[in-house]
């Protein structure tokens, strides 16, 4: 892997920027799946596979990055969105920027979020954890490489404090982002794992915030599961039948339901806000050392 | 990382030298397709440490039965023919570390 933006070359910028702009303008591009039928999403259209090292090979792109890209246009939810924030990505990436320090970038931006420090700070020993997996990542931006037993020590002490936290559902979750931060940035899974664990903390605050419980969640599921069984409503299909059957069983487990739905629809806002924040540090990258095609 | 089957099992896992991770899982699996990446990320890391060794439930039910598999995917360590720990479901690499670090260890 180079981490040098389209590995110094103007042309596989050209080519990157033409293979997504005709599948935009054939009408194939999507969110899912990454390549079949002539159909293809972020990865799909920039290397016609389904294939995130081939991207990150040839286009220059972080591992950790190409990694969790799909997870990052997938939070745009309709296609125009995500073709928009691949074609900014594309546009603003310049050529031969040396990209090897924006995936550590993005994991000290989440390890500082207020939201995730006020989280930690409520269990002291949290808080230890984060602050040394914070300063292992700005040391490799500064610069310097710390070794396999920091990276281990740093996780390992993160996930027994993670397990500790028995009674704060919310500073667990917390401590669930600093434990998968805890990888160097060349690690493909860090940045995917770690965004998931937000996603985790975003969702549960969310079903929190509405007072919608795993328990509700499983009594829906039951409901539904009955009627596969005896075949209640079966001229309605999918959502609509599920929301009919739990006016119908439950008016008051179908309020919460459809708010529900209504909460989940506008969640991915931390992908989307990180997506945009790669845009940022990768348009800022500086030009690396001796680019290889330069 | 390797394939084992109902007919080499034992010589690969139970009679390794090393600690095997082994993995069960099924081609329609998609949390285990997801796991995928991050196994061969562990075996690289853990190279001196442990063999990492791949089990298919829907090609050789005997080793499910066996070793009573009710879900996947299903990591199981096995040392000096016996086995030491499993962990099921979908697992954070750090924890996977933390599960690798606590059953196998490593040089550091």
């Amino acid at each position: 892997m180079t981490d040098i933006a389209f590995l110094g070359d103007a042309a596989i910028k050209t080519q990157a920027l033409a293979r997504l702009r005709s599948h935009i303008e054939a009408g194939t591009f999507v969110i899912f799946p990454a390549w079949e039928d002539g159909k293809a999403n972020v990865i799909g259209a920039l290397v016609e596979a389904d294939d995130k090292q081939a991207f990150a090979q040839q286009y220059g792109y972080p591992i950790a990055f190409a990694t969790a890209l799909e997870m990052i246009v997938n939070a745009f939810k309709v296609v125009p969105a995500a073709e928009d924030f691949v074609g900014a990505l594309l546009e603003r990436t310049p050529v031969g920027a040396d990209l090897s320090r924006v995936v550590p970038q993005v994991l000290a931006y989440l390890l500082e979020r207020p939201d995730i420090v006020a989280l930690t700070a409520r269990h002291a020993e949290m808080e230890r954890c984060r602050r040394s997996v914070l300063a292992l990542h700005q040391r490799v931006i500064a610069g310097e490489e710390p070794d396999r037993k920091e990276w281990k020590s740093a996780r390992l002490a993160a996930v027994a404090t993670s397990d500790t936290i028995t009674d704060d559902a919310h500073a667990r979750l917390a401590g669930l982002i600093v434990e998968a931060a805890a990888w160097p940035a060349t690690m493909r899974s860090v940045l995917h794992d770690t965004l998931g664990a937000c996603g985790r903390l975003e969702i549960q605050l969310m079903m929190d915030a509405i007072g919608w419980t795993d328990a509700d969640e499983s009594r829906v599921f039951k409901i539904r599961e009955q009627a596969e069984v005896d075949g209640r409503m079966a001229d309605l299909e999918g959502l609509d039948r599920v929301l009919a059957l739990l006016d119908h069983d439950d008016p008051e487990l179908a309020r919460g339901f459809r708010e529900r739905l209504d909460q989940f629809s506008k969640l991915g806002e931390t992908y989307q806000t990180v997506g945009w924040k790669f845009v940022e540090l990768i348009e800022q990258a500086p030009p690396a050392a001796s680019p290889e095609r330069l | 990382m390797r394939d084992a089957t109902e007919q080499d099992f034992d010589d690969i896992v139970m009679k390794s030298d090393k600690p095997v991770l082994v993995d069960f899982w099924a081609p329609w699996c998609g949390p285990c397709k997801a796991l995928a990446p991050t196994l061969e990320e562990l075996a690289e890391e853990y190279a001196d440490e442990m063999e990492i060794v791949k089990v298919d439930i829907e090609a050789n039910p005997a080793l499910a039965t066996r070793f009573g598999v009710r879900g996947i995917p299903l990591l199981m360590v096995v040392r000096d023919g016996a086995e030491q720990a499993r962990t099921f479901g979908t697992i954070s690499r750090s924890r996977l570390d933390a599960f690798v670090e606590a059953n196998v260890g490593t040089a550091g």
